[in-house]
């Protein structure tokens, strides 16, 4: 998940979830067992509620037990009477193991399954023994759990008093929790992770809302904004508080770059002046010895390479500010190229490496900043003749697709390798120096950072494909529709 | 005609100021804002051209700009700046800056731009130059020798046309490719070198006398 929205989401849709799963099972589990539970409660006291009665009528009467009609012993009517009321299984049998009674429920069963639980309700082994137990009457149907008791203070007419229920009810009604359980579960869930995340979004917006304000402060031209506080002091209004302190320093530091950058640009170029004027006015004097001249020459070159460096760092220093010094009108891009172009077959010819330029028929005017579309392409190509060996290729395109500008500066030189790519456009990289032409001085290390910085500066791009020892592409694409 | 050079550093206002003087022109230096505004803005002044650097003590070079204007001083103003920021060189301009030159300046720049603004009569550099049998008119971009047509590229002309301007002296490798490149064009390769080469071969290949001579470890010389 890529936002935090998302993650607490998730997090609270979890936790929910857990806990009204286990809530459920806790609740299921417990319910069930209360339930058996009462099973087991209400058959004993329906035994001792029947061995009570039999006592109570044994005293008042005595003789319980008579012959039916066909002649088999039977409880005696007014005492059946008063048991056919009990629910449930409730079985009475003789000391001598013969059934007295049985409840309706027992009577509507099978005979089979009749005679099963008949065998059940044998005479517990001693006077105050209570045998509890549990028997299925058909296979998968309903459990039966029963008990069976003797009935001690009715004389000796009796074995043992069987009470027995199934759990069918029991079941039911545990199935029912259950499928409640379950619609409650994802009736309820659902809602609630929509609301969780209802309320995460909500609780997120300021931040969303300070992440497009911070974005547009830091552009560079508008630091001197703020976030709007808001009126709690919360984890949020804290964190604006302290981007606006953030803020407030990065517009000090940047002021003080600014500052600094005109202030070096000053003292650094008007020594260089000074310098250059001596040089220049000594250079042109005509009884100079030639020893002395070279001199002059060596040192005005350097006064030039310290002035490009300067000019570079400044116009890097500027860039880091988002301040683009582009004097920008429309000019055909195929007269820059065309004047690059040449210096680059001068640069060729002294390299022994073959330049082809070619160029659209039709002019094709864009607004550039001239000047730095010059030294864009003159930078380009110097560095493809440069890291090009003798009898190799440069080729210089100009040509426009898809409403873009495409400058093409392709070599068949040494390439660089992959582990350099990331880092040609850094500042002051430069390639191993065993790779340049021996004899040459390397540059400021700084070109290709500028030439980035003026392919950016005019909304374009800059790319770069290699291979080592097949050759090196560069890519300056500029959006044509630009031409404000 | 009448310069006034307006700049707080000793060194380059001197340098500016006898260069100007030795290109024929009458300068004067002033070492602040206040002294300079004085002067150009007084009764009796009579300038042609302030030459004004932007970053002055006191009073800045702009504010100085700015007065003068608000003077109704209409002179032709040429700013030296330090900062070659667009922005900086469009506000000089829209202050009522002429034009500008940016610090470190080759003199010869200045030189051009004071003679643009001063409107100054073209004889100073005549259009047509001549060594020996080689003929070259900067006015219809025409390069002879002997009476025959050579055709030369831009780079190739611009690098002749510096020699000949300056022929008999030796010019530096350095200020010819100032000259004919963009100002401080560092190639690492001394490209004059080959242009020279072309131009050997267009212009001396199978003729007498040789014109163009090398100095070794400065630069060339145009010479009969």
């Amino acid at each position: 998940m890529e936002s935090i929205r998302g993650r607490l989401t998730i997090w609270y849709a979890t936790a929910l979830i857990v806990s009204v799963a286990v809530f459920a099972v806790v609740l299921y589990f417990s319910r069930r067992t209360a339930t058996y539970q009462d099973l087991e409660r209400r058959i004993q006291s329906e035994a001792d509620l029947t061995a009570g009665i039999l006592a109570e009528s044994y005293r008042a009467r005595g003789v319980l037990v008579e012959k039916d009609t066909a002649g088999r012993p039977v409880l005696t009517p007014e005492v059946a009477a008063v048991l056919e009321v009990v629910p449930d299984f409730l079985l009475v049998t003789s000391r001598d193991g013969r059934l007295l009674f049985a409840s309706p429920d027992a009577r509507a069963l099978t005979f089979a399954e009749f005679e099963q639980i008949n065998t059940l309700a044998a005479p517990p082994p001693g006077p105050a023994t209570h045998v509890t137990g549990k028997y299925r009457i058909k296979p998968n149907g309903p459990t039966l759990h029963y008990v069976v008791r003797p009935v001690p203070d009715a004389g000796d007419q009796f074995g043992a008093i069987f009470a027995g229920a199934d759990t069918r009810t029991a079941e039911l009604r545990l199935e029912q929790l259950l499928s409640t359980l379950v619609i409650a579960f994802v009736v309820g869930i659902v809602p609630a992770v929509l609301v969780g995340r209802w309320i995460a979004g909500r609780a997120l917006e300021p931040v969303d809302r300070m992440i497009t304000e911070v974005r547009e402060i830091t552009d560079g031209r508008s630091l001197h904004r703020r976030l709007a506080l808001p009126m709690e002091r919360d984890e949020l209004g804290r964190l604006a508080e302290t981007l606006n302190q953030m803020m407030t320093r990065l517009e000090r530091s940047f002021a003080a770059l600014r500052r600094f950058t005109a202030d070096a640009s000053h003292e650094l170029k008007t020594p260089l002046t000074v310098v250059r004027a001596g040089v220049e006015r000594a250079i042109t004097r005509p009884d100079l010895p030639q020893e002395t001249l070279a001199a002059l020459e060596e040192t005005l070159q350097e006064v030039n390479r310290m002035t490009e460096l300067l000019d570079a760092l400044l116009t890097l220093a500027r860039a880091d500010e988002g301040r683009a010094d582009l004097h920008r009108e429309p000019v055909d891009l195929r007269a820059i190229i065309e004047e690059a172009g040449e210096t680059g077959e001068l640069l060729a010819e002294h390299a022994g490496v073959t330049i082809e330029i070619r160029m659209p028929p039709d002019p094709l005017v864009l607004a550039v900043d001239q000047s730095r579309m010059r030294q864009l392409a003159l930078n380009l190509i110097e560095n493809a003749v440069k890291y090009t060996p003798r009898g190799g290729q440069v080729s210089v395109e100009l040509g426009a697709s898809d409403g873009r500008v495409l400058l093409t500066v392709a070599d068949s030189g040494i390439g660089i390798a992959p582990g350099d790519l990331p880092h040609i456009f850094d500042r002051f990289w430069r390639a191993d120096s065993a790779r340049t032409r021996t004899g040459e001085r390397p540059g400021t290390g700084l070109g290709l950072a500028i030439c980035k910085w003026i392919a950016e500066a005019h909304g374009g791009t800059i790319e770069v494909q290699s291979r080592p020892g097949r050759g090196t592409t560069f890519t300056v694409a500029l959006p044509q529709g630009d031409t404000a | 005609m009448k310069i006034l050079v307006i700049e707080d550093d000793k060194t380059v206002g001197e340098y500016v100021r006898r260069g100007l003087d030795e290109a024929g022109y009458h300068a004067e230096l002033v070492g602040d804002g206040d002294e300079g505004l004085r002067r150009a803005s007084g009764k009796g002044a009579h300038y042609d051209l302030i030459v004004l650097d932007l970053r002055l003590p006191k009073l800045s070079g702009i504010d100085v700009l700015r007065t003068l204007r608000d003077r109704g001083v209409g002179l032709p103003v040429l700013v030296l700046t330090a900062q070659d920021a667009v922005d900086f060189k469009v506000q000089a301009l829209r202050m009522g800056a002429d034009d500008y030159v940016t610090k470190p300046f080759a003199f010869e720049e200045l030189l051009a731009r004071v003679e643009a603004l001063g409107r100054r009569p073209k004889e100073i550099a005549p259009p047509t130059l001549r060594v020996a049998g080689l003929v070259f008119d900067t006015g219809s971009r025409e390069v002879t020798r002997d009476g025959k047509r050579i055709e030369l590229t831009p780079k190739e002309y611009a690098v002749l046309e510096y020699l000949m301007r300056h022929h008999g002296r030796v010019m530096s490798r350095t200020l010819i490719t100032e000259y004919a490149w963009d100002y401080h064009f560092d190639p690492g390769t001394n490209i004059v070198d080959v242009v020279i080469t072309r131009l050997r071969k267009k212009i001396d290949h199978g003729r007498e006398p040789k014109l163009i001579h090398t100095v070794r470890g400065v630069g060339y010389v145009v010479r009969a």
